[in-house]
């Protein structure tokens, strides 16, 4: 079995509509986050929250007044995947005897006939929470880096900046789409977690995975085919790693796919979030990383006479 | 040929290291599904008596799994350095309150040094460090460096100090580590009850010095409990137990003596104002229960005699006991089979408990039976390790005590261990202060040649004999194994002297249930992936694609043996990772098989095809698990508790892969040609 077959799509050519279809995508994605904005999860904001098991399904607003005339005020109530699993969050911390246990009493003292089990309780500092949100980006600007420096040492500079560039391109996106069902989907209970950290940095290394692969594949050919313009040995070697890239990306989408069918509540964030990247990933490296790198040789020919990609020759 | 054997004789190795890492894991869950089939609770204790060494082993050297897979908490700590500041400060007043509010509020979004601040703001109001932490003649720099090692040592004290309760709580596999310069965390599996807990890690620390019963004395109330056992009482608490020997092994005692010349005691800071609280918060509440009717203080009989005569008298019958066979031993003597009496040249007594038998020893003295016979002023304490091993069972001694403690911590002003230069062994000088110094003189002075026990928290650190009389508040401990050990009570001596106040930053509570659901639902979707991928692969590579399977299970089962041999945490991202491995490992097999078609495709015989293809995808292979390993390495450093499983599981996961896609895949590849196969079905 086969999918693809000597192909020779012209991928490259067109990428200028790409690059107004991604920057549509990111403007409409961001001005969404930044306007209706993201749940930012107890792990970054701090708080406590409290997952309970009720033994009969029980509506929201019960345990809503249940709050409320326990004094909880403004506690944010929701379910987790079925009727019975009731999520309780508030911002308050709650010295020594904490809310949680106030949580408790409120639900066992005035939700009768209806008995529950914890799930889990969280309760964050506002001091950990501020820690984990720099740590958060300090990770994502860290690998960013750390990326560039060993692309520019295994490619060349333009190709470690365009792998980058890339990956900027994915974050945002990503971003943006979650923003997007999050506003369309509130069930889903995405919000920013570790959890979902950990997919952004997952997604970094899968999308750099799928350009690193394309990439070689050039490093290569632009020594077999000198003569060549870089967007044709370009075009070629996206066309021949297609294959590969199609069975990859499906995998590794089929995977996380399930993950996000079947992983449970606590994946689902992780899950969501990798399932975008795997996409964005995949297209990235062809209309972002490897366009990027055609319009910079194009404009480094145009001002430097004819060099026809012998600087990536010699130094691969 | 050659090098295929090399290949595939690490391949074997490989396997079965993994398969030996693994087997513990099995043999667990073969043990757990064992337990769980036995009907009554008798059984099951039964059966774990008999296999209890097999049973633990497997136990600790199975994968762990995280607190969220199989539930607990978990909880990081900070020291609270105002707090600390404000009871190490010679006077209390509003102004230096007032400070330390102040720098908390300001140090809580900032990475600044509390202390640092706390200059700056004093010097504000014309007020220096010196004013409530030093002596007139001290330099304000050295006063300020001694309080941030102050602040440092805090959390070591802090550390010792929940050791100790979580210990004694019983909690399996506890997790206690330091992070950073002022935090904490601890991870409790299996543990649910919260407020317990919280109290357990906050409780402030208990330091007692508490006298060691008479031998004599201490006989007398062992017998009257052995007595009552032996006469058919309490047989349920005595289960079957493997049969172990204590041997006789020399424990060398510590010696307190009297060291009139203290030049070598710095004086410090006076920190004693304060007032320890004899609020027992430390979650053993057996011996809370047994607290009622103290009496008077001196109802024990202090007699200077010579425990010599011991021997003749009341422990004649014990050591003829010891020759009859362990049974018979066990079955007279049930008490004395569980506490043994252990006796020494010098007439010295002590009594020595097997690890295995703690519990169920302190179960026993909870026994409103056995607490009739005890007289209301005699407590009990183990020590806080092991006095030695035997057979592989670790060994702890069983202390006597009075009840009512002669001392506590409050007095104690300093501790500090060193190696003395004369002896050139290690030694802890101890300070109190005057009103301590006092009972101090008082209580050695009545009690030379016996032993006075170190308690904290309801533990005993140390039990020196008094040699001397001592006056003036200075001590000197020597007689330890080693400078760690002086060290340790340095630190349990300060931790009842300055506590080190804690509060809960972050706390993290998975009940069992979820957990449960969390490892099915990942296992499910695992199970779901791999079905997939492992069909896809065949559908479309056929014969090479069943060669790439059996590389992604050999993927798996290495990444599982390695995380096993790390003694490595499965979380449920790690689960989440382990679902990634198994989309991302299949991408070097399609990377090399993509081109091995490409090459067969231009005309290329079959063996030179596979020779190009591996070597050409190899620079793309390598390059894109070194970029992804090391996104998996920042994410270690960065993440805490579960995504650190999630990171480190895709890091082996992605090692692991560079062997089992590239090696395992081509050996099975270079057997087929040379053994004369010209076409290999690649889809």
């Amino acid at each position: 079995m086969q999918f693809f077959h000597n192909l020779h799509i012209d991928f490259l050519g067109k990428r200028k509509v790409f690059y107004i279809i991604s920057a549509v995508l990111i403007v409409i994605g961001l001005s969404i986050f930044f306007t209706k904005g993201i749940t930012l999860g107890i792990d970054f904001a701090g708080g406590t929250e409290i997952l309970v098991r009720f033994q009969n399904d029980i509506p929201t607003d019960a345990v809503r007044t249940a709050m409320d005339k326990t004094g909880i005020i403004g506690a944010e109530i929701k379910t987790m995947g079925n009727e019975r699993d009731i999520l309780i969050r508030t911002a308050e911390q709650g010295e020594g005897s904490s809310i949680s246990d106030r949580i408790k009493e409120g639900l066992t003292n005035n939700i009768q006939g209806n008995s529950y089990e914890v799930l889990r309780i969280d309760k964050v500092g506002p001091k950990i929470g501020k820690e984990l949100r720099i740590s958060a980006i300090y990770a994502t600007l860290l690998s960013l880096i750390a990326i560039l420096v060993y692309l520019a040492f295994r490619f060349e500079f333009v190709y470690a900046l365009g792998a980058v560039l890339g990956l900027f391109h994915d974050v945002l996106i990503t971003l943006g789409m979650i923003s997007i069902f999050h506003v369309i989907f509130p069930n889903l209970n995405l919000e920013l977690n570790q959890g979902m950290v950990a997919a952004f940095l997952t997604l970094i290394g899968f999308s750099v995975n799928d350009t690193v692969i394309v990439f070689d594949r050039i490093r290569e050919n632009i020594k077999l085919y000198k003569n060549e313009d870089i967007l044709s040995v370009m075009n070629k070697s996206i066309n021949t790693t297609l294959s590969r890239t199609v069975i990859t990306s499906g995998t590794v989408f089929l995977t996380v796919f399930i993950l996000l069918l079947f992983g449970g509540e606590v994946n689902r964030t992780f899950a969501f979030t990798f399932t975008v990247g795997v996409l964005t990933g995949t297209y990235s490296s062809i209309y972002v990383s490897s366009a990027f790198v055609v319009d910079i040789k194009n404009r480094q020919k145009r001002s430097k006479a004819p060099v026809t990609g012998k600087i990536a020759a010699s130094k691969a | 040929m050659k090098k295929n054997r090399f290949r595939i004789f690490l391949t074997l190795l490989f396997l079965g290291l993994s398969l030996y890492f693994l087997y513990p894991t099995y043999k667990d869950y073969q043990f757990n599904k064992e337990i769980s089939n036995l009907k009554n609770a008798q059984d099951s204790a039964a059966f774990f008596d008999k296999y209890s060494n097999d049973i633990l082993k497997a136990r600790d050297n199975r994968i762990k799994l995280g607190l969220d897979l199989q539930g607990g908490m978990y909880v990081i700590m900070e020291v609270d350095i105002a707090k600390l500041l404000n009871d190490l400060a010679k006077k209390q007043d509003d102004i230096l309150k007032q400070v330390l509010n102040a720098t908390s509020e300001q140090t809580k979004n900032t990475d600044e040094d509390f202390v640092d601040v706390v200059e700056v703001k004093l010097r504000e109001k014309g007020l220096s460090l010196k004013a409530y932490y030093g002596e007139i003649r001290d330099e304000e720099s050295t006063v300020k460096s001694t309080l941030k090692t102050e602040v440092e040592n805090a959390i070591d004290r802090a550390i010792q100090v929940v050791r100790n309760r979580i210990d004694q709580y019983g909690v399996s596999e506890p997790v206690i580590q330091k992070k950073g310069s002022s935090r904490l965390v601890v991870e409790l599996p299996g543990v649910s009850n919260v407020q317990e807990v919280r109290k357990l890690l906050q409780g402030t620390a208990l330091l007692e010095f508490k006298l060691v019963i008479d031998p004599q004395i201490a006989v007398k109330v062992m017998e009257k409990i052995n007595t009552y056992m032996a006469g058919g009482n309490l047989d349920s608490l005595m289960k079957a137990d493997s049969l172990n020997n204590i041997s006789k092994n020399e424990i060398k005692h510590d010696s307190l003596k009297i060291k009139k010349d203290s030049t070598s005691i710095t004086s410090t800071k006076d920190t004693t104002k304060k007032d320890i609280t004899k609020k027992d918060t430390t979650g053993n509440k057996k011996k809370d229960s047994s607290k009622k009717n103290i009496t008077g203080k001196d109802s024990i009989k202090k007699e200077d005699s010579n425990t010599a005569g011991l021997t003749d008298t009341n422990l004649n019958n014990l050591d003829t006991n010891q020759q009859l066979s362990e049974e018979e031993f066990k079955k007279k003597n049930p008490w004395f089979y569980l506490v043994r009496p252990q006796q020494f040249q010098d007439g010295s007594l002590v009594w020595l408990v097997k690890e295995t038998d703690k519990a169920k020893v302190l179960k026993i003295l909870e026994k409103k039976e056995i607490q009739d016979l005890i007289p209301s002023e005699i407590s009990f304490a183990f020590s806080n390790r092991s006095s030695f091993v035997d057979n592989g069972e670790k060994i702890y001694t069983f202390y006597i005590l009075k009840k009512e403690p002669e001392l506590t911590g409050g007095v104690v002003v300093n501790a500090r261990s060193n190696i003395d230069p004369t002896s050139n062994s290690p030694v802890v000088y101890m300070e109190m202060n005057s009103e301590g110094s006092a009972d101090w003189a008082r209580i050695t002075g009545s009690n030379i040649n016996k032993q006075i026990a170190i308690v904290l928290d309801n533990v005993v650190y140390s039990a020196p004999v008094v040699r001397n009389k001592i006056t003036g508040g200075n001590s000197q401990i020597e007689g330890m194994a080693n400078i760690q050990e002086a060290k340790l009570l340095e630190i349990v001596l300060k931790a009842g002297a300055l506590p080190a106040p804690l509060t809960i930053i972050e706390e993290r509570t998975v009940g069992p249930s979820l957990g449960e659901d969390s490892i099915q639902k990942g296992l499910y979707s695992s199970l779901i992936a791999l079905i997939l991928v492992a069909l896809f692969m065949v559908v479309y590579y056929h014969f090479a694609g069943g060669v790439a399977d059996l590389a992604l299970i050999f993927n798996l089962l290495f990444v599982m043996g390695i995380m096993a041999s790390f003694h490595a945490t499965l979380t449920l991202p790690g689960i989440a990772a382990l679902i990634l491995t198994i989309g991302m490992s299949v991408d070097s097999n399609v990377l090399i098989y993509e081109r091995i078609r490409e090459e067969v495709t231009g005309g290329k015989p079959l063996r030179t095809a596979i020779e190009i293809g591996y070597k050409k995808a190899f620079s793309a292979i390598i390059d894109s698990h070194i970029t992804s390993i090391i996104t998996a390495i920042i994410l270690y450093q960065f993440g805490t508790g579960p995504i650190q499983g999630f990171a480190l599981t895709l890091m082996i996961g992605l090692i692991a892969n560079l062997f089992t896609a590239i090696v395992i895949t081509r050996i099975i590849f270079d057997v087929m040609t040379e053994k004369g196969k010209t076409s290999i079905n690649f889809g």
